[in-house]
């Protein structure tokens, strides 16, 4: 009999898809609707493989706790609270802060609640545009001003919406980057879509290449390689989901005043700084001040690039 | 060109460098993977295997793993199975129906022609424990126990390994070893060896010993190509019949069975196995082939090849076909059953298990992921067709009639799920 059992159960082998690269190795998955890579200054594919199981589960935690697209999490709650207030965990506090932050720094112009706005432009890549008077009706759904926040207690007006899209992917590549940070002294570069982060020079003392796609062009063509070896890196910019509109391209990225697509954006904004939170907050409110998004980065006294 | 984050910091840039550190940092301990950093994985199995006309096994496995923020890993794995059908008594088949009673004294006629069968019913519960701990850095040990239960076997174990990495962690050594307590009690007692079985069982158990030692080393060849080779030595010693099988009485020229013997083995037994593996990464997909030569002092030898395709398909699922070889030459005391007056050998056995055969596997694992839930499912599909020879040189009579051997045919499907959390 125990030949039989011995045949009914073989240890099934799996393997990590991780793939080795020149000298380093990199491992893929998708998460947060964006194709993720964790590459890892190493031999020891152990290692490696470890790092990533702690990455992906990272970046899915993340998502499942803060994507507004998944009934039952915390920010689903928020969003039909229906004008309670809902009392909110410690992370999420903390991120709310964040997201405060950066609306009051940016004069009112990045703002999470942004999402009515959203329910009125589809950037589907087409020409439709919405009438003022929609625009109108939505504006008046959005405005962090309007929520009351403190003692970790969040009250959001019935319809209106927050969106924590734009600052979740950002944090969930620092927050993987501290994971990673207590769990390895290899260098490694943490990208979610295109949000990175890198821990340090590789061995021997070399920076980590980093392409940035040609918006026009995207995934076909590198307009320019980055190298650095530590900070985060983020990118905001209209390369997927724009609207066209009497000639001209309408990102997706919308100012909360005018209820309006950003006019006269860049095509793209990089922006290399010591955290890629702080980089994504710069580049996003740098490209809402549209035309003077150059001026903006410059005053900021961070590394960027503009297309 | 090259960048850094420059050194100037305006007021706005000072803001959220705060605030990005204060959630960064401040939050950090309550989040994630808990004040330990630790980790648990948590997978279940569930196993159906069934070969036609025979045995049919059914298995749900659950198994908890616990990694701790120092590398250290205990877990515990917890299995039920339940095993019900048939397998061949060793008995010869006849020309005319034959009347066989089981252990459990159920009364089974067999067909003319036919391979008598035994019917069973059994279930086992196992449980076993790991605990791994590395240290100075390039060292990892691992020890476990093992304890398993059914109707009329236990068996209780220990192990223990250690490997270290060398050469930059591009070599790893491994050495282990391990001893096997088992127990013996079949349903009416030990029958004695080479008896007909009405003679009063010596004893109502006995016991198995089992040790095993074993050397492994694993090479990284490329970054891309890993190759290993193993080689295990088991000593086996105490009850290593089977004692519900016996071997035919069969009459010298008409072939046709007389009587039964109870089967007898040795009381010892020595096995060598060496295996030769290599996992070489392309791309995306994974090929691992292996060999594995083994070799026992009842003069089995067999040899096995085994290679798999792992095959990415995006989305988070892959297919791996699986194909297996297995060959076999039969133990020295194999025969298909006993001449009526000749004299007794010292030990005889007609379970076809240890006779010569051939074995192929032919399957495939699908894994895969359903969005935005955690964990990964895999279903594994697989057939296995055992092939023997059905008409031996040695047989005499009606038998050779028969197809002694009629090919196994067993299917198998695992479905599995692997979540961390």
């Amino acid at each position: 009999m125990s030949a039989t059992r011995q045949a009914a159960r073989r240890p099934d082998a799996t393997a990590a898809s991780l793939e080795p690269i020149e000298d380093y190795f990199v491992g893929r998955f998708v998460a947060m609707a964006s194709p993720c890579e964790l590459l890892v200054d190493t031999d020891d594919r152990a290692s490696a493989a470890a790092l990533l199981r702690t990455a992906e589960r990272e970046a899915r935690r993340i998502e499942h706790k803060f994507s507004r697209y998944r009934p039952g999490n915390l920010v689903h709650r928020i969003n039909h609270s229906g004008g309670r207030p809902v009392r909110v965990d410690k992370e999420t506090a903390l991120l709310l802060d964040y997201a405060a932050t950066c609306h009051e720094v940016s004069d009112g112009m990045f703002d999470i609640t942004s999402g009515a706005l959203r329910r009125v432009w589809k950037f589907d890549g087409g020409d439709r545009v919405p009438s003022q008077a929609q625009v109108q009706e939505a504006l008046q759904h959005v405005g962090w001003h309007r929520v009351t926040w403190a003692d970790s207690t969040l009250t959001l007006p019935a319809a209106m919406e927050i969106d924590l899209g734009g600052v979740g992917k950002e944090y969930a590549v620092d927050h993987t980057a501290v994971l990673l940070a207590g769990q390895t002294r290899d260098a490694f570069l943490v990208n979610f879509g295109g949000d990175l982060f890198a821990s340090g020079a590789r061995r021997g003392g070399r920076h980590w290449g980093v392409g940035l796609d040609d918006p026009e062009r995207t995934g076909e063509a590198v307009l320019y390689r980055i190298e650095f070896a530590r900070g985060g890196l983020a990118t905001s910019g209209d390369a997927r989901r724009f609207i066209r509109h009497e000639g001209r391209r309408l990102g997706h990225i919308l100012n909360p005043k005018t209820g309006w697509p950003v006019k006269d954006a860049p095509r793209s904004v990089t922006v290399l700084d010591r955290t890629c939170l702080q980089a994504g907050s710069l580049s996003t409110i740098a490209y809402l001040q549209g035309p003077g998004a150059r001026e903006f980065l410059e005053q900021q006294g961070v590394e960027f690039r503009i297309v | 060109m090259q960048l850094t984050p420059a050194n100037r910091t305006s007021s706005l840039r000072g803001r959220l460098g705060a605030a990005a550190c204060l959630l960064l940092t401040a939050g950090l301990p309550s989040m994630a993977q808990g004040e330990s950093g630790a980790t648990t994985q948590f997978d279940a199995t569930a196993l159906l295997y069934g070969e036609r006309n025979r045995a049919n096994v059914a298995e749900p496995t659950a198994r908890i793993a616990r990694r701790f923020a120092d590398g250290q890993s205990l877990s515990a794995q917890f299995g039920f199975d339940v095993i019900t059908g048939a397998s061949p008594s060793g008995a010869s088949p006849s020309g005319v129906a034959q009347t066989t009673t089981s252990a459990s004294g159920t009364v089974t006629t067999i067909p003319a022609g036919q391979i008598p069968l035994n019917s069973f019913k059994d279930s086992r519960y196992a449980a076993d424990l790991e605990w791994q701990k590395p240290f100075l850095r390039s060292f990892l040990s691992t020890i476990g126990g093992h304890v398993s239960r059914e109707k009329d076997y236990q068996s209780l174990g220990a192990n223990g390994k250690l490997s270290v990495d060398l050469l930059q962690r591009r070599t790893t050594l491994t050495v282990g070893g391990g001893v096997n307590r088992d127990r013996v009690f079949p349903v009416g007692g030990i029958p004695v060896g080479l008896s007909d079985g009405s003679t009063p069982a010596g004893s109502s158990a006995l016991s198995k010993d089992v040790s095993t030692v074993m050397l492994g080393l694993s090479q990284v060849v490329t970054r891309r190509w890993l190759v290993g080779l193993n080689a295990t030595r088991t000593f086996e010693r105490g009850y290593l019949s089977e004692p519900y099988k016996v071997l035919s009485v069969l009459d010298g020229t008409t072939g046709l069975p007389s009587g039964q013997w109870m089967e007898k083995r040795p009381s010892t037994r020595e096995r060598w196995s060496v295996l030769a593996s290599s996992v070489y990464h392309l791309t995306d997909d994974v090929l691992s082939l292996s060999y594995r030569y083994y070799r026992d002092d009842w003069r089995v030898r067999s040899h096995t090849c085994d290679a798999r395709y792992r095959r990415e398909l995006g989305g988070d699922r892959y297919l791996e076909p699986h194909l297996r070889y297995y060959s076999q030459s039969a133990a020295s005391f194999f025969r298909t059953g006993l001449l009526d007056g000749a004299p007794l050998p010292e030990f005889a056995t007609a379970d076809y298990r240890l006779g010569g055969l051939k074995s192929v596997t032919v399957g495939a694992t699908y894994g895969f992921r359903i969005s935005d839930r955690p964990g990964e499912w895999t279903v594994r599909a697989e057939y296995i067709g055992q092939f023997g020879n059905g008409h031996p040189g040695a047989t005499v009579g009606i038998q050779r009639q028969f197809d002694l051997f009629p090919t196994v045919s067993i299917g198998s499907l695992l479905v599995g799920y692997s979540v961390e959390f």
